[in-house]
């Protein structure tokens, strides 16, 4: 069956769920896991919605064909969320793409996180969130820099993007290339330093007091009464033997020299 | 004849003084002559070069206009403010009484609270929860709890999923009543702020009798809530939800048709859904334009697609139908409440999964397992397998969202809130202009900001 026809069914499905005010019930007996074939009744287990799922795998493939320049992967959580991971080039078509394309529509960004894993070369990815209001479904689209690179604004198509690339440069220190106003949002006047790296200590570098002398607030370096603790929580033995691979479930499409 | 009779006259008096009609005429005056006035003629004095510094007067009949250079007025809304809702600085620049920009300050209250989740594992960074939208403060830990149940994969008996309904809806109505009555504060009218504080006084004290704490309470915990609710708080709560509707209604007869307030409140930051959704707007702001888009509906979770219940929706987006919208779902969360306590299953509140949920105290003294469960639990934390979810849930003031990264060990790798009165406070710097500045605080007082939610 072709792709478009595919996407033609699941805009009919929810837009009749959506007009005829049917709710989705989250909680059905009947659900898949990975390694499961029969019906999810064990009480304290998640039941997840099966139609959500594959509905959300025919859409990521239809994405992925969509934008095969700037799409380099395309994954589900096992909570059925879809995420698209596209390079840092091609964020503002990928974002303008999910924001005005027919059947996707996902006009309104939700968030825009920052991620810091120092141990990869460019060790920010950056999150966007959207949500489409006409489709009733969420969507992340994931890219990635380092400290140097900038990534271009996402105001132009979403105008909510406008606090959280100042947010995220404020606290990582991502830089933004033709933001509008990229300046400082939550740390403090003077603050040096982007808080939220994984190599920013928890208590930072700088106290503030009053001095009595001076008669204002004087930034001098940290003196703790305590040094920082840190507990080895970790287990002596492997938590999740099921996690040693990809925890993501990969969507291949079609064509495998796509991937 | 007579002229000359004085005349003859005169030498026989002339010890006399004279006094004749001509002695204004002729008398003792000098008048220059012309050799006096010979010395004016001339040049009286040549201009030297000290005298270019001088300051020149010329004669001119036409009067030229002033020339002053003009600033518009930048006043600082400052962080201190009693109608800024928190701890808000507002640069304004104003034309007179017209605000012609707006700029938010925020960050007074930035906690780290993200960062400060990375170092602690999942129940110890409950409680940070609470203390981002205070005034709501069991919605925030529905919305994490939510989130890491989804890591988890487990689900929640379904005592506990009612229990939560009735714990969120009651946030909702504690914070609603603040909302309108702060709104009507802001606008002038003092007397309902205390009338709908001495309410959530009411609602504080069902909280303390249920968890022991009146604001942040860190009741609902990952697997369920952290106790059974006490017996015979059911009829407590059905008592107040009864008189509820007519305190409202008392607030309601004093604001909502008075000319005043509609006057103060109507046409006032009025934007349209398109730059709504653009703008990231969620919750009552969003409602407020004709969107219908409620999260309880659309993306039911703990149990609501069980409940019936409206969700109302405004028309123009103005102030007014802030204030219309919030009234109502406050009567709609009573109705919530009232169906909770007709329908409260029976079971357990907390997930049976001991590796996730606290043993009861009675069993940790008893059973071995159950000491080592709990000793685990408090020290290690429950490890949350690998993965990543964006978890949302509608808080009385917008959509809180949680994006939670988990990499296996008993702390999350990442969290991000995404907090629900962030966009809104951004949308104040758009919706602002071409508004006067005592519209300003009625806009901040409807758009519903908390700054513990801001700043996270």
């Amino acid at each position: 069956m072709s792709f478009t026809l595919r996407t033609i069914n699941v805009g009919r499905n929810v837009a009749r769920v959506l007009f005829n005010k049917v709710c989705y019930p989250v909680s059905q007996t009947v659900a898949y896991k990975s390694d499961q074939s029969q019906a999810e009744n064990r009480p304290t287990v998640a039941k997840l919605d099966p139609l959500q799922k594959s509905q959300l795998i025919d859409f990521g493939k239809y994405v992925s064909d969509c934008l095969p320049k700037y799409v380099q992967k395309v994954q589900i959580t096992s909570g059925n969320e879809l995420e698209v991971l596209v390079h840092p080039d091609g964020i503002i078509p990928a974002l303008q793409f999910f924001k005005d394309h027919h059947s996707a529509q996902f006009v309104n960004l939700v968030d825009i996180a920052g991620m810091d894993v120092p141990s990869r070369p460019n060790r920010f990815e950056i999150i966007y969130n959207l949500l489409s209001l006409r489709y009733n479904s969420r969507i992340r689209v994931k890219t990635y820099t380092d400290e140097l690179t900038p990534i271009d604004s996402a105001c132009e198509v979403f105008k909510a993007a406008n606090w959280y690339e100042r947010e995220i440069w404020d606290m990582y220190g991502v830089f933004f290339a033709n933001h509008p106003d990229l300046r400082r949002i939550l740390t403090d006047y003077g603050f040096e330093g982007h808080p939220f790296r994984k190599d920013f200590p928890l208590s930072g570098y700088v106290e503030l007091r009053y001095d009595d002398e001076q008669k204002r607030v004087v930034v001098e370096p940290l003196e703790l009464a305590q040094e920082f603790r840190r507990f080895e929580l970790s287990a002596p033995w492997e938590q999740f033997p099921n996690f040693r691979g990809n925890p993501v479930e990969e969507v291949t499409t079609a064509d495998p020299k796509k991937e | 004849m007579q002229f000359l009779k004085g005349n003859v006259l005169l030498p026989s008096i002339k010890h006399l003084r004279y006094f004749g009609a001509s002695a204004v005429l002729n008398g003792k005056r000098w008048l220059p002559d012309v050799n006096f006035m010979k010395q004016f003629e001339g040049v009286a004095l040549y201009a030297t070069p000290e005298m270019e510094k001088y300051a020149k007067v010329y004669y001119d009949g036409r009067v030229k206009p002033i020339e002053r250079k003009l600033k518009y007025m930048w006043l600082n809304f400052g962080p201190q403010h009693p109608a800024a809702h928190g701890v808000l600085r507002l640069i304004l620049e104003l034309d007179g009484e017209y605000v012609l920009r707006a700029d938010p300050h925020i960050g007074f209250l930035h906690r780290a609270t993200e960062k400060l989740m990375e170092y602690k594992h999942y129940n110890q960074s409950l409680p940070f929860m609470d203390r981002l939208d205070y005034v709501s403060t069991m919605c925030n830990e529905i919305g994490f709890a939510l989130a890491v149940e989804k890591l988890l994969n487990i689900d929640v008996p379904p005592r506990a999923q009612a229990i939560r309904v009735l714990m969120s809806e009651l946030s909702r109505v504690a914070n609603h009543l603040l909302n309108v009555s702060g709104t009507v504060l802001d606008a002038g009218g003092i007397t309902p702020f205390f009338w709908m504080c001495e309410e959530r006084e009411k609602i504080y004290e069902l909280f303390e009798r249920v968890c022991g704490a009146r604001v942040h309470n860190a009741y609902i915990r990952v697997g369920g809530v952290s106790q059974d609710i006490p017996i015979g708080y059911l009829d407590d709560v059905h008592e107040f939800c009864m008189k509820l509707g007519e305190r409202c209604d008392e607030t309601e007869d004093l604001v909502t048709g008075n000319r005043l307030y509609y006057e103060r409140t109507a046409g006032i930051g009025a934007f349209s859904a398109h730059d709504a959704i653009n703008l990231g707007f969620t919750g009552p702001m969003l409602r407020c334009t004709g969107v219908k888009w409620d999260l309880r509906i659309t993306h039911p979770y703990i149990g609501y697609e069980m409940y019936d219940f409206d969700v109302p929706v405004g028309t123009f987006g103005d102030s007014y139908d802030r204030h219309l919208l919030r009234c109502m779902e406050l009567r709609q969360s009573l109705r919530i409440i009232n169906q909770v306590i007709d329908t409260m299953p029976e079971g357990e509140v907390k997930t049976d999964d001991s590796k996730v949920t606290m043993p009861s105290r009675a069993e940790m003294k008893t059973s071995m397992e159950a000491l080592i469960h709990h000793f685990k639990l408090c020290t290690e934390g429950y490890n949350v397998p690998p993965g990543a979810t964006y978890t949302s849930t509608e808080c009385p003031k917008g959509e809180l969202g949680i994006y939670m990264v988990a990499d296996g060990t008993s702390k999350p790798y990442r969290v991000f809130i995404r907090p629900c009165s962030y966009l809104h406070l951004a949308g104040l710097a758009v919706l602002s202009p071409r508004m006067m500045l005592a519209d300003i605080s009625i806009l901040i007082a409807t758009i519903d900001i908390v700054f513990g939610d801001i700043d996270r």
